[in-house]
């Protein structure tokens, strides 16, 4: 077990060290500054929805409305800020909330009705992507002039905002994760539910909240997003749910729950994004850019696999 | 006693004395890894005889199904059916010569249609391979009607009452018209009442000539529809009885032979009730229908109060419904003096009661998680160091209770999946220790266990109780009730059949009890019964 933890996260490590190489002497600016800050901003976009949904793949669930409510985030902020008339601040505070209400939603379809929590965010999925396209007529919200978002869109000592951001919940996800008696009983539950139940853990309340932090974290890359591109945007991260689930996927956390790593998803986040990076770089076809990804993306979680069989076999 | 040995019996109905067995073994011999579960046993049945085949568990009745089934291959000695002997070819070659076996477990798929569920493996199609709906349902029903059941063939067989799940099973069985029908405890799932269905249809099929051997531990069914019975014991056919002939006292003293003198003979550690201690723990009129009625006892402080009773008497429901998992119809709890009426596993988990679960692997213990992180799952309260989990608190605590109650792992940080079942075990029950908990419902703790960690659960339970705890002990193995209990409730069909106290624990009494005899269960339940 622990064994292939370790074999896992050290051959992320070397691919992403094999990239840097490859990248390095083959994609023109890869190696500038501009650039690696440029990718640590695209990682955060994906990074900070990848720790909750780690969380939540290890509780054995799912969530795939990530990208709907990312943009939905983005024009709640950017309407709440200009025509409702909220100011920036109750606008952020109103679409953190609302998006945790929305995730909790979820979560509680899932843990009182059973409802599987693929259909019920495929649910929350084409109602907030048809929500947000409604409230903005399908038409970039514009932000206010703010010292407050100017924040968000820029950076901290040279380093972009969301990167920080990401960071900093990085270190928190990985002291609930690890450290909490809630980060355990997660992967308790994902683990076996039933022995979960017996021990005393309350079990719907965890999973009902796993959704809802979920929510808020895409309800803060949201906020972000808009920050960054100075307006709400209705159609904003197409397809983000994909990048969080493949980074997560990719860090070695099983889909059947019970194991895994925010730490191993941190690699994963910077794996996925260097290759867009990287694609880009080098000039790729946009379109086979998302053939290349798929395949690696598969052959990254293949190989996780087999190793995961011969760890089985040798133990 | 009417004994007669090994030769063949055709009492009643089946008037094929003299005609050839349809299934016989002749020395037949069966080895595991250190148990000899067949040791040199003849055995045969004839055309339209109904066999009983009588043992307690790991008597060997089990081992001889799977060889006449063609499942195992005896070691020495041959199986032959219908004149031919198995050469090991599996359960095709036994079920080509006629050898049909429906198990314990029921075998059908529930959302599938009964008519579906009939001619599984082997749907009668028509012209382009497609399906002949009508045909297979007109199939179904006939077959079914033969056996005396009247049931909507396009149904879900998942949404028809147990019994006549069974039946379907049954009438699945009987499709490729065998000489020799295996029935496996068919009525243990049953509630008393739904029995006669079943008992009723094999009597059908017998009369048709079929040979049955019918395993059950209800003596009473056995007295109705069986000529004779085998009874089993260490691995050997002792004797074959005709069942009209001998008493229940004398079929079970042969189920249990010396052995049963030799455990009683064995020191009881408790020798004294605990009854002048406190109750600590109330049932009173405690329902969960269909399977647990109207049961009502006391467990007081220190005690090591055994439950018995055959499978499918309601002993898990009964522990699982007090530990707050299986909400109850009526009935009330009453624990260290609070009356419940309506309790979730949570309040019981507060108020101090654990329970370990019968399912160990699929319940009890989460994997891939340590061995300390398992004992501490129920309170990880006091192993933080402020808001944090401290890993260090939670080893010491941990390798606390791996010590004491000698849990053998390499290292306490190790994934509780890697351990063997024994160990696993006493982990859980650590994890209640760890809780803090005052009345352990051990189900079935020594379940898949080898023998030396049995006798060192059967030590920490004594030593626990001896602290003060109390224990409610479920187990399906009666020899070591009297090794571990001070007083022994035994279940029959849901209810209370009887109670035994000091001295009076013994495996036979026991066993006599947990058996329906006669008039046992003639008040039964008629409250249905699907789960």
């Amino acid at each position: 077990m622990r064994l292939s933890r370790g074999v896992n996260e050290l051959g992320l490590l070397a691919a992403i060290i094999v990239l840097y190489i490859v990248l390095g002497t083959k994609a023109g600016g890869f190696l500038t500054s501009g650039n690696q800050l440029g990718i640590l901003r695209d990682a955060a976009q994906i990074g900070i929805a990848a720790w909750g949904m780690t969380l939540v793949i290890i509780a054995g669930d799912i969530d795939i409305s990530i990208g709907p409510a990312v943009a939905f985030g983005s024009v709640m902020v950017a309407k709440g800020a200009t025509a409702w008339g909220l100011g920036v601040p109750l606008a952020v505070v109103l679409t953190l909330v609302i998006g945790s209400a929305i995730g909790a939603f979820a979560g509680f379809l899932r843990a009182q009705y059973n409802v599987p929590a693929f259909i019920a965010t495929l649910g929350v999925y084409s109602a907030l992507r048809g929500l947000a396209q409604f409230i903005s007529n399908a038409l970039p919200v514009p932000l206010p002039d703010s010292g407050f978002f100017d924040f968000l869109a820029g950076s901290v000592a040279g380093v972009p905002t969301p990167a920080v951001v990401m960071i900093l919940l990085l270190v928190v996800f990985l002291v609930i994760a690890l450290k909490t008696p809630y980060g355990r009983a997660v992967y308790a539950l994902g683990g076996n539910p039933r022995a979960a139940e017996l021990a005393g853990i309350a079990v719907k309340r965890i999973r009902i909240s796993l959704f809802a932090v979920n929510g808020l974290l895409a309800a803060i890359t949201g906020v972000l997003l808009a920050a960054r591109l100075g307006s709400g945007n209705g159609g904003a991260a197409m397809g983000l749910e994909f990048d969080v689930i493949a980074a997560v996927v990719i860090g070695g956390t099983a889909l059947a729950g019970g194991s895994g790593s925010i730490l191993a998803t941190a690699l994963g986040v910077i794996f996925i994004t260097l290759i867009g990076n990287g694609l880009v770089l080098l000039g790729v076809n946009q379109f086979l850019q998302d053939v290349v990804r798929g395949v690696i993306i598969v052959l990254a979680v293949l190989v996780n696999v087999l190793l995961g069989r011969r760890n089985r076999l040798t133990s | 006693m009417a004994s007669i040995n090994d030769q063949p019996v055709a009492g009643g109905a089946g008037s094929e004395r003299g005609s050839d067995p349809v299934a016989r073994t002749r020395g037949a011999v069966r080895r595991y890894p250190g148990v000899l579960a067949l040791d040199h046993v003849d055995f045969e049945v004839h055309p339209g005889e109904v066999r009983a085949l009588l043992g307690k568990n790991g008597a060997g009745k089990s081992t001889l199904i799977r060889l006449l089934s063609g499942v195992e291959k005896a070691d020495e000695g041959t199986v032959e059916i219908a004149g031919t002997a198995l050469t090991g070819g599996g359960s095709r070659e036994a079920s080509q010569l006629g050898v049909a076996t429906v198990y314990q477990e029921l075998s059908l798929i529930p959302k599938l249609s009964v008519a579906e569920n009939y001619h599984l493996g082997a749907l009668p199609t028509g012209r382009g391979g497609l399906v002949r709906t009508a045909h297979m349902k007109d199939a179904a029903d006939a077959a079914l009607v033969e056996l005396g059941v009247k049931v909507d063939p396009g149904m879900p067989v998942g949404a028809l009452p147990v019994a006549e799940q069974q039946m379907v099973e049954i009438a699945r069985a009987l499709r490729g018209s065998p000489k020799l029908l295996i029935l496996d405890e068919p009525t243990s799932s049953l509630a008393a009442a739904a029995v006669d269905v079943v008992l009723q249809a094999v009597t059908r099929i017998a009369a048709t000539g079929v040979a049955i051997i019918y395993v059950s531990h209800r003596l009473n069914e056995i007295r109705q529809i069986a000529h004779s019975a085998s009874v089993m014991r260490d691995g050997r056919l002792v004797e074959t009885v005709n069942t009209k002939g001998a008493s229940s006292d004398e079929i079970v003293s042969l189920m249990l032979g010396d052995a049963a003198s030799a455990t009683e003979a064995t020191a009881r550690h408790t020798s004294a009730p605990a009854t002048d201690r406190p109750v600590v723990l109330s049932v009173r009129e405690l329902s969960v229908p269909p399977k647990v009625r109207d049961v009502s006892f006391d467990v007081h402080e220190g005690e090591i109060l055994g439950i018995a009773g055959v499978l499918g008497s309601g002993r898990s429901e009964l522990l699982r419904s007090i530990a707050g998992l299986l909400p109850p119809a009526s009935g009330t709890l009453t624990v260290f003096g609070e009356e419940l009426r309506r309790w979730s596993i949570r309040d019981m988990i507060r108020r101090g009661v654990g329970l370990t679960p019968e399912e160990r692997k699929t319940d009890g213990i989460v994997p891939l998680l340590g061995v300390d992180e398992n004992i501490v799952l129920a309170d990880r309260g006091s192993v933080r160091r402020g808001p944090l989990l401290s890993t260090g608190r939670q080893r010491a605590a941990a390798a606390k209770l791996v010590s004491a109650l000698s849990v053998r792992t390499p290292d306490v940080g190790v994934p509780i999946g890697a351990l063997s079942g024994g160990n696993q075990q006493k982990a859980v029950i650590a994890r209640w220790l760890h809780r803090g908990s005052r009345v352990l419902l051990l189900d079935e703790p020594t379940r898949g266990v080898d023998v030396q960690a049995k006798a060192q659960i059967y030590d920490l339970v004594r030593k626990l109780a001896d602290d003060g705890v109390s224990i409610v002990f479920v187990s399906n193995e009666l020899e070591e009730l009297p090794l571990v209990c001070s007083r022994v409730v035994v279940l029959r069909d849901g209810a209370i059949a009887t109670e035994l106290t000091g001295a009076d624990i013994t495996e036979s009494a026991i066993f006599a009890a947990t058996l329906a005899d006669g008039t046992g269960s003639a008040a039964a339940s008629t409250t249905g019964e699907s789960e």
